[in-house]
């Protein structure tokens, strides 16, 4: 199965990971959920949705001057992007756990 | 609230890619496009300084699809199909041969029945015959046979229309299409010969005047009698004409007491007829058949003359 497919349906719950961590730039995001492994993932659909969860009130967002180019975009998660975040990462974990199940994988630590 | 960000400058590359992603996304509301390109921008920017010498195609996709992305990841609407005026003009057409397009494989099946009609009869047409091959082809003068041909062609053709959805029978079948309406057309120009005009077929009797007759004013010649001057009939002469062709009169088929005759023709030594001899000698039928041919007659009643009385002139001696 194409992991990128796979992907689709949790990338808000990747993205609002990423921002959570620290405040963060499209370009940084991309980069930092391809390193984490996600190499599929297209920058379109990052910044596709990073736009709709900044629309949706989940992110906010302001601009930074940097020294080494352009001025950066920085994203940052408020209360509603966490709470989306706890529903989403719970849905992820009901999820990864039946199909676990199903696989006969050993239970992963909660 | 939208962050200001200051003048970003872009390669040439950079800008075509960005205005080619615009172009794709000029049918979002201003504050949609213009976040959605800011950030583009930004990320160009930010690619381009990179030490990667990839084209921006090959790192992110071509800009139609990057902008498909875009939409569907920022939960927008898929970009509406380009409004050109050829475009419009396309989608009227195509509107239009709808009812077409869904109309024409229902009549498919009708096609393949008559394509293999079709194939028989053109087939059969092909010889020039006297046989009515219409409605029913009569390959060779057999009806029998040009119905069972039609069945089969019929089987055959619908079972290459249903198994047309395979590349190679398709285009198979489109020959044979092509192959049958071309030689249709051709055949239609000859219909009325073809068709009509094959149950009306000049025959034309063989007759005893034919090309063998020699003719007078007073009609075909059916005997010669030949005299020498003292009046002496010659018997069995063999006549030519100035080329030194055989000399053929018709024969006599009429008889005033209606009994029928032959001609006793004297034979070569190989055998043959030899036709050009004369006078002809006239025998009763040994059938003794009438002038009808079915009719028995009496011999005694026949006594209708072979020869003719003559008046020879009189020739003065020594001349």
């Amino acid at each position: 199965m194409d992991a990128s497919q796979a992907m689709k349906g949790f990338l808000d719950v990747a993205v609002l990971a990423v921002v959570e961590a620290a405040d963060n730039y499209g370009y940084e995001v991309v980069r930092l959920l391809r390193e984490a492994g996600l190499a599929e993932v297209g920058d379109a659909s990052v910044y596709g949705t990073l736009r709709r969860l900044y629309q949706a009130g989940a992110l906010t967002s302001y601009a930074v001057a940097s020294e080494e180019g352009p001025h950066r975009k920085y994203y940052a998660i408020n209360e509603r992007g966490r709470a989306l975040l706890k529903e989403g990462t719970e849905t992820w974990q009901s999820f990864a756990d039946t199909i676990d199940r199903l696989l006969g994988l050993p239970r992963r630590a909660a | 609230m939208t962050p200001t960000l200051g003048v970003v400058e872009l390669t040439e590359a950079g800008q075509g890619y960005l205005r080619r992603v615009a172009a794709q996304l000029a049918d979002l509301p201003d504050e949609d496009r213009v976040e959605l390109l800011e950030d583009l921008t930004l990320h160009l920017a930010a690619l381009e300084q990179e030490d990667d010498d990839r084209s921006l195609e090959d790192r992110l996709g071509d800009p139609a699809e990057y902008a498909a992305d875009l939409r569907t990841a920022a939960g927008l609407p898929p970009a509406p199909r380009p409004s050109t005026r050829s475009s419009r003009a396309l989608a009227v057409l195509g509107a239009a041969a709808r009812p077409v397009r869904t109309f024409v494989p229902q009549l498919l099946p009708g096609w393949w029945v008559a394509r293999g009609y079709l194939i028989v009869l053109l087939l059969s047409l092909l010889p020039v015959n006297s046989h009515r091959d219409f409605p029913v082809p009569a390959p060779g003068g057999s009806h029998a046979l040009g119905a069972v041909l039609v069945l089969l062609a019929v089987v055959a053709s619908v079972a290459l229309g249903r198994r047309a959805q395979h590349r190679w029978h398709l285009a198979m079948a489109v020959a044979v299409d092509v192959a049958v309406v071309v030689a249709a057309l051709a055949t239609a120009a000859q219909v009325p010969d073809r068709l009509v005009r094959t149950d009306y077929v000049m025959v034309t009797p063989p007759s005893p005047f034919t090309d063998s007759s020699l003719i007078t004013p007073h009609g075909p010649v059916t005997n010669v009698f030949a005299y020498t001057l003292d009046g002496t009939p010659l018997a069995q002469v063999l006549l030519f004409d100035q080329d030194g062709r055989p000399l053929r009169t018709g024969e006599q088929l009429w008889w005033k007491d209606h009994c029928r005759r032959v001609i006793e023709q004297p034979k070569a030594l190989d055998g043959v007829a030899i036709d050009h001899v004369y006078p002809k000698a006239y025998v009763l039928d040994p059938a003794r058949r009438g002038l009808s041919g079915t009719n028995v007659v009496d011999p005694a009643t026949c006594t209708a003359k072979v020869a003719p009385s003559v008046v020879l002139p009189k020739v003065r001696p020594g001349s």
